[in-house]
């Protein structure tokens, strides 16, 4: 999941980033209105944290010319105008919800992990897909009772599929979710995340949960349901 | 008593323009009336002396003259008022050696007749001097056969009182018309004024629809003598506006300025539960409440008193569809239960803050279930203010708590962010308005807040 920071203050910007990376999410990060709609326009991002007191262009500008132009993802306005009128002006510009500075790194993590889920149409945390559950809020994966291992980037693929059920996911798809802008991308290394994960999830090659479809991508059979 | 209400309350402007009209009218309506007074006089009396011219003419006809020199009256004068005694009108001749009086004289004592000089005539008006009448006196010469001359002076008497009644007549028929004038022009400049200061009454009722906030500005066009007080008060309302956006500006970036800092900090706190951590999370949470509360509480004071309606509706739909937005997971089904046109005489910013945290805090601890319910304060008054309940159908809030709760509130002391802070800016909002607060049980099962605001 890829998630692009626009906040003017460097210190802020920095530890936002610090947060979301841990999290495993990939980060852009910008300083200025106007670079921060030019990210949103050209970067594939699944979620946009803006400040609303930018310099270049203010923050409500940038999300309502962002919905001109049909960008779906959600949009977290992070602000230190806690009004109710400046919270109101921003939902109806285009956000998807508020966080009022100063913020809990935890409430930051639990918005924006419900602002994904929810794009995707899931409302609960915990979703299931055959004898998988899968806790996106804990980022763990069980089968029944046991705790599947995953690496960073093996849950980062497998989370953003599970977030795009019965869709096609191209490999340059999935690498430029998972990774930032400027990261050093090899649509090989994707494969070999797969390839791993499911091993992982499904070791006996009885379910075949993923699909390859040569030459375009993966799929996600059977989509998840929530419980 | 105050010194205040010593002050003598300056005359309305009707009353001065009044007055002055009435003071102005009389005086000049005097001077015209004594003008024309004295014209009549003149007038009058030059027609006197013509007609007194006559009676000497008419005296002199039947009057003849002996040879001797002694006057003989031939015969009685043509006008009977010198036959009728105390006609008013009376004649009388001088000749050298005698004297004769007209018949009217009879037992008036007239005042003794002087002498001129031949081919002279005078005319005096009537004053003690010449005993009360008008008198015309005319000189002449009688030729006596012997070739002497007998001067011979004609005198004609007229008492005053003759004149009186034309006088009367005229003073009398002058007054009246001018005091009829007079009176039309007090009514016509009565009038006169009211139509005149209609624009004055016109732009005090326009500043008072601003006080109750029916009109943000004075619109309209008023005659050229009122423009440049039209647009000074309209200065005055932008300058208001503008220094009060200015200060509310400048503490928005205040708080937003010092808000960054403090979510830096907050964000590089370790999660690790140290007393030291907690400590400094709890420093943290006492600056974001004292900024939010303060914050609220000068936006609220800055409050002009020229505030416009605010559509109770229109701000409760924006609301709710917000904050179907943000809890959309959740299937919040939100109640919006008021009178069409209710309006909301105060801060746009006040009542959605207000309405907002209220429906916040019901989103957030009742189990989906909202409701919001509004009316009018004073069903007769609807500037008076409004009456807002909000219903959630969570665990509600038990009866020994809600006491507390608002204490706590006011002090502002609460850390936990939600039902404290919201609670917290929704009762400085409720004192500024100086409106009351109750917590009850809700019939939807958890808690109902009742909030009134006073914009009166």
């Amino acid at each position: 999941m890829r998630i692009l920071v626009v906040e003017d203050d460097s210190g802020l910007q920095t530890s936002l980033a610090e947060i979301l990376r841990e999290a495993g999410y990939a980060v852009d990060v910008s300083g200025d209105g106007i670079e921060g709609l030019f990210f949103g326009q050209e970067y594939p991002l699944d979620l946009a944290i803006i400040d609303l007191g930018l310099p270049g262009l203010p923050g409500l500008d940038v999300i309502r010319k962002l919905r001109e132009q049909e960008r779906q993802f959600p949009i977290l306005i992070l602000t230190a105008r806690a009004d109710w009128q400046d919270k109101v002006e921003g939902l109806e510009a285009g956000a998807d919800d508020y966080l009022t500075k100063p913020f809990h790194p935890e409430e930051l993590k639990a918005r924006v992990g419900a602002l994904l889920r929810r794009s995707a149409g899931h409302a609960q945390p915990l979703i299931e897909l055959g004898p998988l559950k899968i806790d996106l809020v804990s980022q763990r994966v069980f089968k029944g009772e046991d705790e599947i291992e995953l690496t960073t980037y093996e849950y980062k693929v497998f989370e953003y599929l599970l977030m795009h059920p019965d869709k096609v996911v191209t490999k340059s798809v999935l690498s430029e979710h998972i990774y930032e802008e400027d990261a050093d991308r090899d649509s090989n290394v994707i494969e070999v995340f797969v390839g791993r994960l499911r091993r992982k999830i499904d070791p006996g090659g009885v379910m075949n949960p993923i699909e390859t479809l040569r030459g375009r991508g993966y799929r996600l059979k059977n989509p998840p349901r929530e419980t | 008593m105050s010194i205040k209400a010593k002050q003598k309350k300056p005359f309305s402007l009707r009353f001065r323009l009044v007055v002055l009209a009435v003071l102005l009218l009389t005086i000049s309506l005097g001077l015209v009336g004594l003008a024309l007074d004295s014209a009549f006089h003149k007038s009058s009396e030059a027609g006197l002396q013509a007609r007194m011219e006559s009676f000497v003419y008419l005296v002199l006809a039947a009057t003849e003259v002996s040879d001797d020199g002694i006057l003989v009256s031939a015969e009685e004068p043509g006008d009977p008022l010198l036959n009728q005694p105390g006609s008013g009108i009376y004649a009388s001749l001088i000749g050298e050696r005698d004297r004769w009086t007209s018949a009217s004289s009879l037992g008036i004592n007239l005042p003794e007749p002087v002498q001129i000089q031949t081919g002279k005539t005078d005319f005096t008006t009537a004053s003690d001097e010449t005993g009360n009448y008008y008198t015309f006196r005319y000189g002449v010469s009688w030729e006596l056969p012997q070739g002497q001359m007998l001067p011979v002076t004609v005198t004609i008497f007229v008492d005053p009182q003759e004149l009186q009644p034309e006088f009367h007549a005229f003073r009398s028929g002058l007054w009246q018309s001018l005091a009829l004038v007079g009176l039309i022009l007090v009514l016509a400049q009565v009038i006169l004024l009211a139509l005149g200061l209609r624009p004055l009454r016109r732009i005090s009722e326009d500043i008072s629809g601003i006080e109750s906030g029916r009109l943000e500005r004075l619109e309209g066009s008023f005659p050229q003598e009122l423009e440049p007080l039209k647009r000074n008060v309209n200065h005055l309302l932008d300058t208001e506006q503008a220094n009060q956006s200015r200060y509310r500006n400048a503490l928005d970036s205040l708080a937003h300025s010092i808000k960054t800092p403090l979510s830096v900090i907050r964000s590089s706190l370790p999660s690790d539960g140290t007393p030291k951590t907690v400590a400094m999370e709890n420093a943290v949470a006492d600056m974001q409440h004292l900024i939010a509360t303060r914050l609220q509480r000068a936006a609220t004071s800055a409050r002009s008193s020229n505030a416009t309606a605010v559509d109770v509706k229109t701000q409760l739909e924006r609301l709710v569809a917000s904050l179907k937005r943000v809890y959309s997971q959740d299937l919040i089904n939100i109640d919006v239960m008021i009178e069409p046109e209710l309006a909301f005489y105060g801060e746009q910013r006040d009542f959605l803050e207000l309405a907002g945290n209220l429906l916040d805090n019901a989103c957030k601890y009742g189990e989906g279930q909202v409701r919001i319910s509004a009316q009018k304060l004073d069903s007769k008054d609807s500037r008076a203010g409004i009456r807002l309940q909000v219903d959630d159908n969570g665990p509600g809030i038990a009866g020994d708590e809600r006491e507390e709760l608002l204490q706590r509130g006011v002090r502002g002391d609460e850390r936990v962010e939600g039902h404290g802070l919201g609670l917290a800016i929704v009762l400085e909002i409720v004192s500024a308005y100086h409106g009351e607060i109750t917590i009850d049980q809700s019939e939807l099962g958890g808690a109902r807040l009742n909030v009134s605001l006073k914009t009166r």
